[in-house]
């Protein structure tokens, strides 16, 4: 061994041991036994409906974008879930545990969780949130959206998004079963240098977090990849730059930003990995380590990162504003230009988060007004979103609502991130529950967004709507919470209450804990309200069925298609005219046309591999947390091998004829005629109405 | 009755407008640390926070009331607006859109410069540029361990652990380094954070006109036991200060590089224990930096908090309590 390992090590299961499984711990040991019944009622059920072949063929092998797309948000909803009792978790531990005189259980002074425990609830808390819930439900969006809005059948790498998919949640896995074996970090999302090195940190806790952090970046990674040559290489005929819609332009810059920046934590995680496991001195203070050196690693692509998912949840609202305001985006070039420079400037502001480090002035300034330079095009999405609504007509459904939430959050995290870009505040601010309360304010954008945009397309995917009502009750429920918790947080920001605090030392404090507590309350209601949301709406679903444009209002391809999305998204691929395809053809008349004519297409064959590879990856995360060597190489070895098979067998994909085809729309446009509001829908000869293409010519090259 | 009312409602606005003043004007018992500073250097820190949320905010303000009142003028079927389907772009309101944001950031930016270099922690221009010839500069080297503060008085040869005293009207120079990880040195009310890091060294610096204790702590996680690392600073008058200094270097404790060893293990100072130490070994900042880098740490036992109270009873089992 290069490293001194404490506890001890054996050849056949590493350091793996009876005594790294918690079940004398009075919050774990019900949780797991809760777990493991859930589970075999799951399985039960699933065994008992007979639907594992299903199950098997419909949605662990599919290479489908849109089932994909609805699986990751399902990992992402699951692990908000996750997220949101470790928020409620921390939150009660600080509103109890304040000053000398408050009692404690469970081995811990104050409170009930020691600080062990109450480190890994809410390093786990971070980890999650950002890259387990916003990150899996971003891209499940991009997922589902991005190849129907640019017309095309699926994305460039079916197979590559499966194996993304199941990477991610392989990583989810991993960090879940910290919770039964072993223990998680407990320094907190970005860990430190030196905290994390073995003198400080000797338990798994930072290996899990380390191998789940580089499952996730390999994941994210390669569903950039696809997403990007999708964009670039998938458009409907007609579809140039200028008339990309708007969301997809988004995912373009997102991506752009995932791509070039998750190689760098990539690298920093590997180096951690140097020092925990080689015996490496990259991060240790001794030894010609450099500490700081993670630290700026980090952030180079912890910056960017915050970027990453927020610019999709911008390209949602900017969806999601001209639909129900019922006219064109305001200035689609500056948003262009807009994402863009964000995507840019982002790269060049990692300093902000350790202003405190002691880089001397020259340094900090740099930073900060770079930093501050990323105001400019936030504040230009907002205000193009105003002038969106600016002449309009808006219909405020609970979409809507959603969208406008936040809008305003943007301006509250926006105008803190401004102070904060200012060493002279940020000095005062840093490292406090302020910092907290931003950041919270802007992912709090995405979660809004991502809400908006789960009523938003909804009806596209599933083919019929949410319930309006529990969806506003939901909304406001949610938003009274994000008042209680969040306001309470920045004004205990300016009383100078620092992050992480696992015992409260000022009882001055505790009014607003109070409060804050309230607020989780409020949001636990709201969670009840998403789930009676879901229930209704699955129980009314056919009152709620729609056509193919849901809203009546759309304005982008995805609304051209059959609601549900036809496995094959488009029988015929559209030709694009406009920017608004849909919103134009409305104009004209020909929005309820369809092709006279139906050609053979080529879609791809589902397959295994991807999901045994996510499986085997998780052996080797898991194994490589523990130093289960064996493991390690016999889930290598099993990997590479699976991939060089499937390299050389490839996949002829499969055809579905022009008869099927036809088959399978008429029905789809009869299901259509039976809704109420729907219209007549007439073929066109050629793929021409007027002077207008609105099929791709195929016909006639015949 | 009317006017009653109206008088009322006065009264109220009066009331309204006043609290952000009352907020700042810093009565005996003001719970917002950072809007009372007690300090030259978290006064400074104060200014540009005004500054910023002046400005800022009046922009988020505008721009918040101009949403609102969109959405009450355009909502469908209330017909208080035109709708115009089709309008969607405007240089006018583009070189607008553009131009609010570039002048408020180019006149933060002048701000955000100005400030960095005023209370750099290096050389805080506020505290260096006005001081006099004769004003006496306290030295304090701070060191950080798993989990206490030593602060050393080199011109006075002492050291105490986890309480920090010192004069008003005199300017304090800090020299900081940290013994384990990485944590961050912050007194809300009188200066801004600095990181302290093992092996490394950094600096800050305050200057204090008002007599009265302040709450320290260390601001950045360092372990489990970070919520206890709190120190109290009492700001007090020179004759005071003296007194104090007399009573520090009559006590027993002295602190040497072996005794720095003992004092450095992982120890949770639950019960806010403050230590005297009336001799120091003359170069312990230094030679604790050293070791250090040459690699020298303190490591923690595996997961030892788990069970916090079991912790602390071996703790004071073989401790120094
Ligand atoms: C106007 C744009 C923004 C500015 C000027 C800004 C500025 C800053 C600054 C200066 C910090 C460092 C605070 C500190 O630790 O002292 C920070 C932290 C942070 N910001 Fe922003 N920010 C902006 C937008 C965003 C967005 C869009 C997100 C993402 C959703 C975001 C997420 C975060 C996160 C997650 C942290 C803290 C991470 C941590 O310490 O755990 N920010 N921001
Ligand atoms: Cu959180
Ligand atoms: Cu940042």
């Amino acid at each position: 061994m290069l490293v001194d390992l404490p506890g001890g090590w054996s050849p056949l299961l590493g350091r793996l041991a009876w005594s790294q499984i918690p079940y004398a711990n009075p919050i774990l040991a019900p949780l797991f036994v809760a777990v493991v019944i859930g589970a075999i009622i799951i399985l039960g059920l699933i065994t008992y409906y007979g639907k594992w072949t299903y199950l098997w063929k419909e949605w662990l092998t599919t290479v489908d974008h849109k089932k994909l797309g609805v699986m990751y948000i399902i990992i992402g909803l699951v692990m908000l879930f996750r997220g949101f009792i470790d928020g409620l978790m921390i939150r009660t531990q600080q509103v109890w545990a304040v000053g000398p005189h408050s009692s404690g259980v469970f081995g811990s002074l104050h409170g009930y969780l020691t600080p062990f425990h109450f480190g890994q609830v809410y390093s786990a808390h971070g980890l999650i949130m950002i890259l387990l819930a916003a990150t899996p439900l971003l891209v499940g969006f991009m997922n589902i959206i991005v190849p129907i809005q640019v017309g095309a059948r699926d994305m460039a790498y079916p197979y590559l998004n499966a194996l993304g998919l199941w990477i991610t949640a392989a990583a989810a896995a991993l960090i879940m079963i910290s919770l039964f074996v072993g223990d998680f970090a407990h320094n907190g999302w970005f860990e430190y240098a030196p905290i994390f090195e073995m003198q400080y940190s000797p338990g798994v806790g930072v290996d899990y977090w380390m191998w789940t952090l580089q499952l996730l970046a390999l994941g994210t990674t390669l569903g950039g990849i696809n997403i990007l040559a999708t964009i670039i290489k998938m458009r409907a005929p007609g579809m140039t730059w200028g008339k990309l819609p708007i969301f997809v332009w988004a995912s373009l810059a997102s991506n752009v930003i995932a791509l070039t920046s998750f190689p760098a934590l990539q690298v920093a995680l590997a180096l951690v990995a140097a020092d925990r496991y080689l015996g490496a001195h990259f991060f240790t203070a001794g030894m010609g380590g450099n500490l700081m050196l993670y630290t700026n690693l980090f952030w180079i692509w912890g910056h960017p990162e915050v970027y990453f998912v927020i610019l999709p949840a911008f390209g949602m609202m900017s969806e999601i504003f001209p639909t129900f305001s019922e006219k064109p985006l305001f200035g689609y070039m500056t948003m262009v230009l807009a994402s863009m420079a964000i995507a840019g400037v982002s790269w060049l502001v990692w300093l902000h988060h350790f202003f405190t480090m002691g880089a001397g002035p020259y340094v900090n300034t740099a930073f900060s007004v770079a930093t501050m330079l990323v105001g400019i095009p936030t504040g230009v999405k907002v205000f193009n979103w105003a002038f969106t609504m600016y002449r309009g007509r808006l219909t405020f459904n609970a979409a809507m609502l959603w969208a406008i939430g936040a809008l305003f959050l943007l301006l509250v995290g926006g105008l803190t991130g401004m102070m904060l870009a200012i060493p002279a505040i940020n000095y005062m601010v840093h490292n406090s529950v302020f910092v907290v309360a931003h950041f919270h304010s802007m992912l709090l954008v995405i979660v809004y967004a991502v809400f908006g945009s789960v009523l938003y397309w909804f009806p596209k995917v599933f083919g019929f709507k949410l319930d309006e009502f529990w969806a506003k009750t939901m909304f406001w429920l949610f938003s009274a919470g994000t008042v209680l918790v969040f306001v309470p947080m920045y004004m205990l920001g300016f009383m100078g209450m620092t992050r992480r605090l696992e015992y409260v030392f000022n009882t001055a404090w505790q009014p607003y804990l109070d409060v804050m507590e309230l607020g989780i309350v409020v949001y636990t209601l709201s969670v009840l309200a998403f789930i009676v949301l879901l229930y209704v709406s699955v129980r009314d679903h056919a009152k709620n069925r729609v056509g193919a444009d849901a809203w009546g209002t759309s304005r982008s391809l995805e609304w051209l298609t059959h609601s549900p999305v036809p496995f094959y998204n488009f029988a015929v691929l559209p030709h694009v005219n406009e920017r608004d395809e849909l919103a134009w053809r409305r104009e004209h008349g020909i929005d309820h046309v369809r092709p006279e004519h139906y050609d053979d297409i080529h879609m791809p064959n589902n397959t295994g591999v991807a999901i045994i590879i996510g499986a085997l990856t998780f052996v080797l995360g898991f194994a490589l947390t523990w130093r289960i060597w064996w493991l390690c190489i016999v889930a290598l070895l099993a990997i590479i091998v699976l991939m060089i098979i499937r390299s050389f067998r490839g996949d002829p994909g499969y055809i579905i004829t022009g008869a099927e085809l036809q088959r399978m729309e008429e029905e789809a446009y009869r299901r259509e005629a039976q809704i109420a509001d729907s219209h007549h829908i007439h073929p066109v000869s050629g793929g021409v109405v007027g002077n207008a293409m609105a099929y791709q010519r195929n016909d006639s090259s015949k | 009755m009317d006017i009653k009312w109206r008088n009322w409602l006065k009264k109220g606005w009066r009331a309204a407008a006043l609290a952000p003043v009352l907020l700042l004007g810093g009565c005996a018992h003001n719970p917002f640390w950072i809007f009372d500073p007690k300090g030259l250097m978290a006064k400074t820190n104060l200014f540009y926070l005004i500054v910023d949320v002046v400005i800022m905010g009046a922009i988020v303000g505008l721009t918040a009331l101009l949403v609102v009142w969109f959405m009450w003028r355009y909502q469908k079927g209330k017909n208080r607006g035109k709708y115009d389907p089709h309008w969607s772009h405007s240089n006018t309101i583009e070189v607008f859109v553009w131009g609010i944001p570039i002048i408020a950031v180019g006149f933060l930016s002048y701000f955000a410069v100005k400030g960095t270099f005023e209370i750099n922690p290096y050389n805080p221009t506020v505290i260096t540029h006005h001081m006099k010839p004769n004003g006496d500069p306290v030295e304090v080297d701070v060191i950080a361990t798993d989990w206490q503060w030593l602060f050393v008085y080199p011109q006075y040869h002492m050291a105490v652990a986890n309480e920090l005293v010192l004069p008003v009207h005199t300017p304090v120079f800090f020299r900081l380094t940290s013994s384990a990880v990485t944590t961050t040195f912050f007194i809300p009310q009188l200066v801004g954070m600095i990181d302290v890091m093992p092996g490394m060294r950094t600096k800050n610096a305050l200057l204090s006109n008002h007599a009265g204790e302040y709450q320290g702590i260390a601001s950045d996680f360092a372990g489990a036991g970070t919520s206890w690392m709190t120190f109290e600073t009492r700001m007090v008058d020179k004759a005071d200060f003296s007194q104090w200094v007399q009573k520090v270097q009559q006590a027993p404790g002295s602190m040497t590089y072996a005794s720095f060893n003992r004092f450095a293990e992982p120890y949770i100072n639950v019960n806010h224990h403050v230590v005297y130490f009336s001799s120091v070994e003359p170069g312990l900042f230094d030679h604790v930096m050293t070791e250090v880098m040459r690699g020298k740490t303190w490591p923690l036992p595996p997961m030892m908090t788990e069970n916090m109270v079991d912790y602390l009873k071996k703790q004071a089992a073989e401790h120094r309590d």
